[in-house]
């Protein structure tokens, strides 16, 4: 209500006579009361998620498949799990821009302009996604075109031209975004920070350098496009509006006469973090500064208590539970420095991966915001999560199940993905048992063993001489130069 | 391969393509159950197959442009509060913190009653000012259960919580599980009815980082900000729905009340259900929850009329970072009969690779970084037909310039051909089936349609519109509105030297 505002006084206390006038006892009760009161007696949701077909062509290729005709629509996803990572390091540039150069760069028999031309006649989504480790290529659009989909997209995988008017276009392209990496400080701050946490290691690079791009030429991308897109244990997804058998036909068409994939690639090379404490500095003259802090976060994904109470942790540190996460209420609400203030805990299935807090202040709170940062982390061991807590983080676990199946595009990538991951096929199942079974012990257990706030490496894009007090403050600074971020 | 199967099928789609008929679209065929309340709150109602979820999105007509001079970004920091709980949620002591509002103001309004003195504002002042707010908003603390809202549906599991607020209207929106959904009528009418602006201040901060973070910091937010002060002198769509930085700092809680007051009445909001539900029972729930709230003042529309231009507007913007064009051309609102063949000739000049101005500067020539052409700020009123572009250099803005100056030359004297034309029919026909694939995105629609148009089916039909555009149309819109003197130009440049490091906090 608004009646603590003199100059709205009188309507606010209108409104409210009024409201009592004419509201029903119901709405007056108290809200808190009455969403317990609701939350009690809802009746469990009933719902079998569907499972997708699984079928294995001849050649060996995993397919999920899942109809769905409520609009004549058709969804056609391959991918594989290895990327320019595995690339020998000669082929890394190649490998970057492999993904674009297959969109544009036209097939054997079809020029690239005419390959623009069905593309877009036809309404198509098509394109291709060459990643750190993994490589997907994509067809959507009207069912009734599905042979000219899955035609074109075959074709485009299998008899890439790489033309080299459309190289001499990438490069143009790269040398332009080479130009622009420093125009924003968030651009700045993520390629900082690769730098710094992976080193040499190719998961720095997040882009290509000019000189790597005009280095290209048709035959090195037919050689990466070869090695990055071939059946070996690729799987592939469809969703929408066809016939299974159909399709699954139609597929051993397409794929017949595809050869094995060529050799010469590589596992992803070791990860080695480096240890903080570290502070980094990049000076860009801006009034708000960007934080990024972090340190190897440990933790593997694994059907383990110990991965299950870390994600629990991530969850009420900073991921998941939104404003109610500690960061955002202690960073946003509480002290107003930050629009946005997460965390991420990363984890692979083959490796640790990073855990990483997040935020922008404006530059004359930044140390303030930073050891506030640290305070916030540090208090996952010195003020341990609740059983209310961790029970926030179960709880949305379990209601919130049923967003993941939502469509069948979520469920056939979700099944997908475990595979890819080589996580079982029941994953789902047991994740959300994984996280009901942990206790506030064990997350404090988790973060007291993994969660260093005294040896976070931070790095930070701003103006140092706007800031609230001397960076060094926080421990040794470097600072490194907008150009000696390598890509 | 299949090349020369493709390339016959690609001509006999031309040659054959249907026309789509003047039969309803997909999407005005939808169920969807209209139910007023006698409040005028308007519930757009759609049963969707799939899993048992629901998704609700309330748009108020209360946006950017309904705001009075002063108090800029007032529509936006208010959406902020109503994640802020009422007098029975999020709080332990309501009277209390009520006791504390007006001390809090009484230093709030003194510290605005000091930065109103501009230069001669005495900065110590304003530092103790700042500090004594701070120490008594924290002290009201001790009262408020923060972020109680987002607690009861984060347990619930709630999704997709948040909410927008753009030029025309505000929108909150989650989906729950369909179990839950009678949540949020409980949550959804207390906070509509009873906001307490709670936490006022510190949200205000940041709001203001928000400012930095999507404007002052990025070289395009700072340029599209400039571009549209430029472009509309006198319609409010000239001014950032973040609002002024001076303005969002000095918004006080009284005035971010009167606006909800003004605006925030039953009748002036519209909510879309879209999902696994029973409409018998959401409109029970309706009417149990939401009919006893006293409808507010009507909506009306903003007076305020761009005047003609009179001649070519051009502005620099200098930032340290690579040249960015932005040029906007005055077009009509979104319902007027051209604006479908707009959307066309949009299409034509910059949808996709084969599109002129993508095909000539970015595939052929490597001028451009990237091309694309749009309709904003809004859709409501007149807006502005917008091109964007950024050179590759040694090109320059200049040669952009001119080469999208040719083209819409080009249109004004030749017709568009028919591959193109069927081009984006066939585009048009795959979005209009796609647009109706996800249920929170539907209510999205539904509600915007409904809101700005008062016809929840008026989206729909552009999809129609769009298929039936003539060659014809395309070539006398591109005649109508891409003069020189509708245009405005503005250009972002690197300063001469690098601006001297200092700090605008």
């Amino acid at each position: 209500m608004a009646t603590t505002l003199r100059p709205v006084a009188a309507a606010a206390l209108l409104a409210a006579a009024s409201l009592a006038l004419a509201a029903p006892a119901s709405a007056q009760q108290d809200t808190r009361a009455r969403v317990q009161q609701m939350v009690a007696q809802f009746q469990p949701l009933r719902f079998t998620p569907p499972t997708p077909r699984q079928v294995r062509l001849s050649n060996g290729v995993q397919v999920f498949l899942q109809e769905d005709h409520s609009l004549p629509l058709l969804n056609v996803n391959l991918v594989r799990k290895v990327g320019v990572v595995n690339l020998p390091d000669s082929l890394w540039a190649a490998g970057w821009q492999a993904d674009g150069l297959m969109r544009t760069g036209g097939t054997t028999t079809l020029p690239p302009d005419s390959v623009d031309r069905l593309v877009e006649f036809y309404a198509l989504g098509l394109g291709f996604q060459t990643g750190y480790e993994e490589s997907s290529a994509y067809v959507s659009g009207l069912s009734r075109h599905r042979d000219v989909m899955l035609g074109l997209l075959f074709d485009m995988l299998r008899n890439p031209r790489n033309d080299s008017s459309r190289i001499r276009e990438t490069i143009a392209q790269v040398e332009e975004s080479w130009r622009r990496r420093n125009d924003q400080p968030a651009s700045i701050l993520n390629r900082a920070w690769n730098q710094v946490m992976y080193g040499d290691h190719p998961l720095a690079k997040t882009m290509s350098t000019p000189e790597e791009a005009r280095t290209l030429t048709p035959d090195r991308l037919r050689t990466v496009d070869a090695m990055l897109f071939c059946p070996d244990r690729m799987i592939v997804g469809v969703t929408g509006d066809f016939d299974t058998r159909a399709m699954i036909a139609k597929l051993e068409e397409s794929f017949r006469g595809w050869g094995r994939c060529p050799a010469g690639m590589r596992p992803t090379p070791p990860v080695r973090y480096p240890q903080g404490p570290r502070v980094v500095l990049i000076e860009k003259d801006v009034n708000q500064s960007n934080i990024q802090m972090g340190q190897a976060g440990g933790i593997r994904v694994a059907n383990t208590p110990e991965y299950f109470a870390a994600q629990v942790a991530d969850f009420l540190l900073g991921g998941g539970g939104g404003f109610n996460s500690r960061l955002l209420q202690r960073v946003r609400s509480d002290s107003g420095f930050a629009y946005g203030a997460y965390s991420n805990w990363g984890a692979e299935t083959d490796r640790e991966g990073i855990f990483a807090a997040s935020a922008a202040t404006r530059a004359n709170k930044t140390v303030g915001a930073i050891a506030l940062m640290q305070t916030v982390i540090a208090s996952m061991v010195s003020e341990p999560v609740t059983a209310s807590d961790v029970r926030l983080a179960q709880d949305n676990e379990t209601n919130s199940f049923i967003f993941g199946f939502e469509s069948p595009a979520q469920i056939v990538g979700r099944q997908i993905a475990y595979a890819l991951d080589g996580l079982p096929a029941n994953w789902f199942d047991l994740y959300l048992r994984g996280i009901q079974t942990v206790t506030p012990e064990q997350v404090r257990q988790v973060v007291e063993r993994y969660l260093h706030s005294d040896r976070l490496i931070t790095v930070v894009v701003g103006n140092p001489t706007a800031f609230d007090r001397p960076l060094s403050t926080l421990g040794p600074v470097t600072t490194m130069r907008v150009e000696d971020i390598r890509r | 391969m299949r090349c020369r199967r493709l390339t016959a099928a690609l001509a006999l789609a031309l040659g054959t393509a249907p026309l789509a008929a003047q039969q309803p679209s997909a999407g005005e065929r939808l169920p969807v159950v209209k139910y007023v309340l006698p409040n005028g709150m308007t519930f757009l109602l759609l049963r969707k197959e799939g899993a048992p979820t629901v998704s609700f999105v309330t748009q108020f007509r209360a946006g950017g442009v309904d705001e009075w001079t002063g108090i800029s970004g007032t529509a936006h920091l208010f959406e902020h509060m109503l994640f802020k709980g009422t007098p029975t949620l999020g709080t332990r002591d309501y009277a209390a913190e009520q006791r504390m509002f007006p001390r809090i103001d009484t230093v709030a309004d003194s510290l605005t009653a000091e930065f109103r003195k501009g230069a001669s504002a005495d900065t110590t002042v304003m530092a103790r000012l700042r500090a004594r707010l701070r120490a008594l908003e924290d002290s009201a603390r001790q009262y408020v259960v923060s972020n109680e809202l987002d607690r009861v549906l984060t347990e619930n599991g709630a999704q997709n919580l948040n909410a927008s607020t753009s030029n025309d209207g505000t929108n909150y929106y989650f989906a729950l599980p369909a179990n839950r959904a009678e949540l949020w009528f409980v949550l959804e009418s207390d906070r509509v009815r009873n906001p307490v602006l709670r936490e006022f201040y510190s949200e205000r901060d940041v709001v203001m980082e928000e400012r930095r973070l999507r404007v002052e910091t990025q070289p395009m937010g700072l340029l599209r900000e400039e571009f549209s002060e430029a472009a509309f002198r006198v319609h409010p769509y000239g001014r950032p729905v973040v609002g002024f930085a001076s303005e969002v700092q000095t918004l006080s809680r009284n005035a971010v009340l009167e606006y909800f007051h003004k605006y925030y009445g039953p009748n002036n909001a519209v909510v879309a259900i879209t999902g696994d539900i029973d409409t018998t029972q959401m409109k029970r729930w309706a009417d149990q929850y939401f009919a006893n709230i006293p409808a507010g003042e009507p909506y009306r529309p903003v007076v305020t009329q761009e005047p003609p231009q009179h001649g070519e507007r051009r502005i620099e913007v200098e930032y340290d970072a690579n040249p960015f064009v932005l040029i906007g051309y005055h077009v009509p609102n979104a319902v007027h009969a051209d604006a479908p063949a707009l959307r066309v000739l949009a299409s034509i000049l910059t949808g996709g690779r084969t599109s002129r101005l993508v095909q000539r500067l970015v595939v052929r020539d490597h001028w451009a970084a990237q091309v694309s052409a749009g309709q904003a700020p809004g859709a409501r009123y007149p807006r502005l037909f917008m091109f964007g572009a950024a050179p590759i250099a040694p090109h320059t803005t200049q040669e952009i310039e001119g080469a999208i100056y040719e083209e819409l030359e080009r249109l004004q004297r030749e017709p568009p051909t028919d591959f193109e034309m069927q081009r984006i029919r066939n585009s048009a026909e795959y979005g209009s089936l796609s647009r109706l694939d996800n249920a929170f995105y539907l209510a999205i629609q539904l509600a915007s349609s409904e809101a700005l148009w008062n016809d929840w089916t008026r989206t729909f039909r552009d999809d129609g519109a769009v298929q039936r555009v003539t060659a014809e149309d395309v070539q006398r819109v591109a005649r109508t509105y891409f003069s020189r003197t509708n245009r405005t130009v503005a250009t972002l440049v690197r300063p001469p030297r690098p601006a001297p490091l200092g700090g605008t906090n």
